[in-house]
């Protein structure tokens, strides 16, 4: 194998937060198992303590579908959590090791590498945020915020970084 | 190599793509109640007459029908075990019926109420017809069979009160209407049923 075609690492600092990610991602999922009781109990809780903000009306029959669909969405958003970042993880360290392999000039490599690592790495801790923020916020405000706030900017950077690598292989395989 | 980081890069890429963010698709699962209920009728259906007795003897729908007694025509929870006892599985359905019936009547009472004490009708009002309609849902082929016609007045109640939650045209007094009308209807099938 010559120098030319061997495979160049990413940053380490990007490998540390690819591994930071996945081992948050085992602990949530660990998490999720051992204290699922106590998770929904605690949700539910906080939920029946705020009962304007999930839309509770005090009867039984009609407020158990409103609960039953705000735990579903918690437990979602950590099941999601744990699931995105275990493959996010996988993801930055691929997508940054093609792009610190493929990308020639400085400039666009840096680019390519931070905008993989940020979008990716932050991506799934919208999950998170969505999860621990459905008890106080309710389903559809938590979800309005950590939508502008985490899954468009980190979800956009990993999409218009995707799109820069395909560009850079595309210039590769045309030979420039 | 340098082809296979190409290939490998060009598929990470379509992948990563794909990574639009969702949140999970909820579906409605029926509550204690309503599990009873099916588990029973379906037991009453296949002739199963010692299941369906153990199931409403053991089970959460004969603890509510104890609970809310006092709204409930006299002697409902034993008319339903007699029908049990006697293996008369049109009585048990009536009995149920009777039971359902006035479980959804009762919550068309509260909503209302609850819509003329000032709650928003488009927040409060999908709620209300969503739990009424899970419970007369469960008996309205029974209703049917009995009196077609509280059957489709219910059907249109029904319909007129999701037409007055519509966000950003929902309209109170309709729905408030709508929700005197199921209660008035649903008042008569337990009436006419349970004598």
């Amino acid at each position: 194998m010559t120098e030319r075609e061997s495979w160049r690492l990413p940053p380490r600092a990007v490998l540390l937060a690819a591994v930071i990610l996945l081992l948050a991602a085992e602990i949530g999922g660990a998490s999720m198992a051992r204290f699922k009781l106590d998770l929904a109990r605690w949700a539910r809780g906080q939920m029946l303590a705020r009962p304007a903000v999930h839309g509770l009306v005090g009867v039984r029959d009609v407020d158990e579908r409103a609960l039953d669909e705000a735990l579903f969405r918690f437990d979602t958003g950590l099941r999601l959590f744990h699931m995105h970042a275990e493959g996010m993880a996988l993801v930055v360290i691929a997508t940054t090791t093609t792009a610190a392999t493929l990308a020639r000039r400085p400039g666009v490599r840096r680019a390519l590498v931070g905008a993989l690592t940020l979008g990716g790495v932050g991506y799934p801790v919208g999950y998170l945020l969505w999860s621990a923020l459905i008890p106080a916020w309710g389903v559809e405000r938590s979800k309005t915020l950590v939508e502008w706030l985490i899954w468009i900017p980190f979800g956009g950077a990993t999409i218009v970084a995707l799109a820069g690598l395909l560009a850079v292989i595309a210039a590769r395989i045309a030979g420039r | 190599m340098r082809r296979a980081a190409l290939a490998l890069a060009a598929l990470l890429a379509l992948a990563g793509s794909a990574t639009a963010h969702h949140t999970g698709v909820y579906t409605p699962k029926d509550n204690a109640i309503t599990t009873n209920f099916k588990a029973l009728k379906f037991s009453v259906q296949a002739g199963k007459f010692d299941v369906a007795r153990r199931l409403f003897d053991e089970g959460p729908l004969r603890k509510e029908m104890q609970a809310r007694a006092a709204s409930l025509p006299n002697g409902l929870e034993s008319r339903a075990q007699a029908a049990l006892a006697a293996k008369d599985g049109p009585g048990v359905e009536r009995a149920l019926m009777v039971f359902f019936a006035a479980l959804a009547r009762d919550l068309a009472v509260e909503g209302e109420r609850q819509l003329g004490a000032g709650a928003d009708a488009a927040a409060v009002g999908p709620r209300f017809l969503e739990a009424i309609w899970r419970y007369y849902n469960l008996v309205d082929f029974a209703v049917g069979q009995r009196d077609a016609k509280a059957s489709v007045a219910m059907r249109l109640a029904y319909d007129d009160a999701e037409g007055a939650t519509r966000a950003g045209a929902a309209d109170a007094k309709r729905l408030r209407e709508a929700l005197r009308r199921m209660a008035q209807i649903l008042g008569g099938v337990v009436e006419i049923a349970a004598n």
